[in-house]
């Protein structure tokens, strides 16, 4: 485990570096009374929080932080719930969830054509699959940039007949493309499943994730950092 | 990442010479399967399970290949490569290693590469032959190498779907039971569901549809499932069509109106799963669970089980402490019939030396026209370096 400790004391916070996710970050740490600003260059990705000058900031791409997080490259991060337990399989034993941040809903679903009105829970889908492989010859194919929870859902639900098709764009349109048969992503208000044709399993909630702000078990601790940390979250009203 | 596969490589190499050299001497032909194996055929057999432990990767063409996780689907498909059709019989044997993802790196007994010795017997006849054949010959290389002791286990997944053949019950329900034979809590909350009535109700589908469906008269159904849809202005998208959707109404519509089962049913076959017994003992105890005498088709299956262990006790086997266990399963999907493993007192439980079985469907899953019975085995070469050594190891 390569945790880093250079800076003396400083916390390492990791924080989005662009998009949404980090204007959203930046909202809400303002609204936590922890103004963000960058240092150094206009465009630089290191940053502080005015008022806190233990606490160095690295933005980095929300796709790293988990990763960052993971490894204990940070003390703390700022990523979804989603991304954390898709990248680290063993995510409880490696992640403390500091306060969950209100931005950044989604919730990772199993979603299959509206049509198969036949399957409406994971018992449905396990029955279908093994038909399906009998009358096609090939496994049912599930669309996913999700896999690792794909495969610890479906393991825990008992569905074993299907293969995993990676998909890192459009996932909502691989059933009707003939691509796959059914997909597991996320959705916020369900509009683009159902514009294709898709429904979530009455079963089919894997994960309610939103942002969080979160403590990389594996990074190098302190007792005077682990002090910083409880009152950062009391900010967000975590005691 | 450690910087060697193998410590100790001159003593793994001469303990495989004397491994293959017992294989080679039996008349199994020594083959090299491809180390790379394309990854979407693979994977279609072996499952999500094993693929979420298999190294996958893109070459520079876009190709989606795999380093193989074990030896027997790559040997299948050399077979097939070399016989078109596969329904020659032959006889390989191979050593080299697999690779699997384990967790933080794995252990000494549980390496992310490990080399496999094994053999493969395609297309035999006689089952219970071929299957003490390949027992016995990995029972006599592991003694060859210097093993003195290794504790056997059997399973027949085969005893268990003609049990259930003879019962009294629907075909689909049989399948349904010895599809999830291997995971016990479905299989209990199957069982449960298959003994209530309300629970057979409780189809959770749409109820209008499913008493529009006359299970008695299925080509009928499809036509009903389509007017509901187009009722709901639901239409059909993707490789799934209105036939399949339509069964598996029929299904509900069938599992609704059938007399559950009989509780002394659903006892016999929780006592049978349960069964656990010294080999020599396993079909007495299996017999007096049953009410009466043996339907044919079980006794025949018994029979074949006590001359299966005769066969491999003449093969020089000390079925001493060999243990059968009803619902002892292997990891991998595609075992059909006997199952076992060779376990040295050396090493804990679940670092089996030794390992494998009847597999009936396989190469038929990976291209073969018809089914060919195959059985197989292989030896876990790191771990017989370690039990020789008599080193305690294991997971923590």
């Amino acid at each position: 485990m390569t945790a880093i400790d250079k800076g003396g004391e400083k916390l390492i916070l990791a924080l989005p570096s662009k998009g949404r996710l980090m204007e959203q970050t930046t909202t809400a740490f303002a609204a936590a009374g922890l103004p963000l600003a960058k240092t150094g260059a206009a465009r630089g990705y290191q940053g502080e929080i005015a008022g806190w000058p233990e606490v160095e900031v690295n933005f980095i791409s929300s796709s790293e932080i988990a990763q960052f997080v993971r490894v204990g490259k940070c003390h703390l991060g700022v990523t979804g719930e989603d991304l954390l337990r898709e990248s680290i399989a063993d995510c409880d034993q490696r992640v403390r969830f500091v306060a969950p941040l209100g931005f950044g809903f989604a919730d990772v679903v199993v979603a299959v054509p509206d049509c198969w009105i036949d399957v409406r829970r994971m018992g449905d889908l396990e029955e279908a699959a093994v038909a399906y492989r009998r009358a096609h010859g090939q496994r049912m194919r599930v669309a996913t940039k999700y896999m690792n929870l794909t495969r610890r859902y479906f393991a825990e639900r008992g569905v074993s007949s299907y293969r995993i098709v990676e998909s890192l764009g459009a996932t909502e349109g691989a059933p009707a493309a003939g691509l796959a048969e059914l997909i597991v992503d996320i959705t916020t208000t369900g509009s683009t499943l159902k514009a294709n044709a898709l429904r979530v399993l009455d079963d089919g909630v894997i994960l309610r994730s939103q942002a969080n702000l979160v403590a990389s078990l594996g990074a190098a601790w302190t007792p005077a950092r682990e002090a910083l940390v409880a009152r950062l979250a009391q900010h967000f009203g975590k005691a | 990442m450690p910087p060697e596969i193998a410590q100790n490589f001159e003593a793994l190499t001469a303990q495989t010479l004397r491994l293959m050299g017992v294989f080679a001497r039996a008349g199994y032909e020594l083959v090299a399967p491809a180390v790379i194996q394309p990854a979407g055929p693979f994977l279609d057999v072996v499952g999500e399970e094993l693929r979420a432990r298999t190294y996958i990767f893109t070459d520079p063409e876009g190709e989606e290949l795999c380093l193989r996780p074990d030896l027997t689907v790559p040997t299948c498909r050399l077979h097939l490569a070399r016989h078109g059709e596969g329904s020659v019989p032959a006889r390989y044997c191979y050593n080299g290693p697999a690779f699997r993802y384990q967790p933080g790196g794995g252990d000494a007994t549980h390496p992310r590469e490990f080399r496999q010795a094994g053999i493969e017997c395609f297309g035999a006849g006689e089952r219970e032959a071929a299957d003490a054949e390949v027992a016995g010959l990995i029972a006599e290389a592991l003694r060859e190498a210097g093993l003195g002791r290794a504790f056997l286990r059997i399973g027949d997944l085969d005893l268990f779907a003609t049990l259930v053949a003879t019962l009294p019950i629907p075909d689909r329900w049989r399948r349904r039971l010895h599809r999830k034979f291997w995971r016990p809590a479905a299989f209990r909350a199957e069982l449960a569901r298959l003994a209530s009535p309300e629970l057979l109700a409780a189809h959770g589908l749409p109820a209008d549809l499913v008493a529009a469906v006359d299970p008695t008269a299925p080509q009928a159904a499809g036509a009903v499932v389509e007017a509901h849809m187009a009722a709901a202005g639901v239409e059909i998208i993707g490789t799934r069509g209105l036939a399949e959707i339509a069964e598996r109404i029929v299904t509900a519509a069938a599992d609704a109106r059938e007399r559950p089962l009989a509780p002394e049913t659903v006892r016999l076959i929780e006592d049978y799963a349960a069964v656990r017994a010294p080999v020599r003992e396993a079909t007495a105890r299996i017999r007096a669970l049953l009410p009466g005498a043996a339907a044919p088709a079980l006794e025949a299956a018994l029979c074949a089980f006590d001359r299966r262990l005769d066969l491999i006790a003449a093969r020089g086997v000390d079925l001493d402490g060999a243990t059968f266990s009803a619902e002892f399963g292997r990891n991998l999907a595609y075992y059909t019939g006997f199952v076992f493993e060779l376990v040295a007192p050396e090493l804990d439980a679940r670092s089996a030396v030794a390992g494998g079985g009847r597999y009936d469907s396989l190469l038929a899953d990976v291209g073969a026209p018809a089914p060919i019975p195959a059985v197989g085995a292989c030896i876990h070469t790191e771990r017989l370096l370690k039990a020789l050594a008599g080193a305690p190891g294991g997971r923590p």
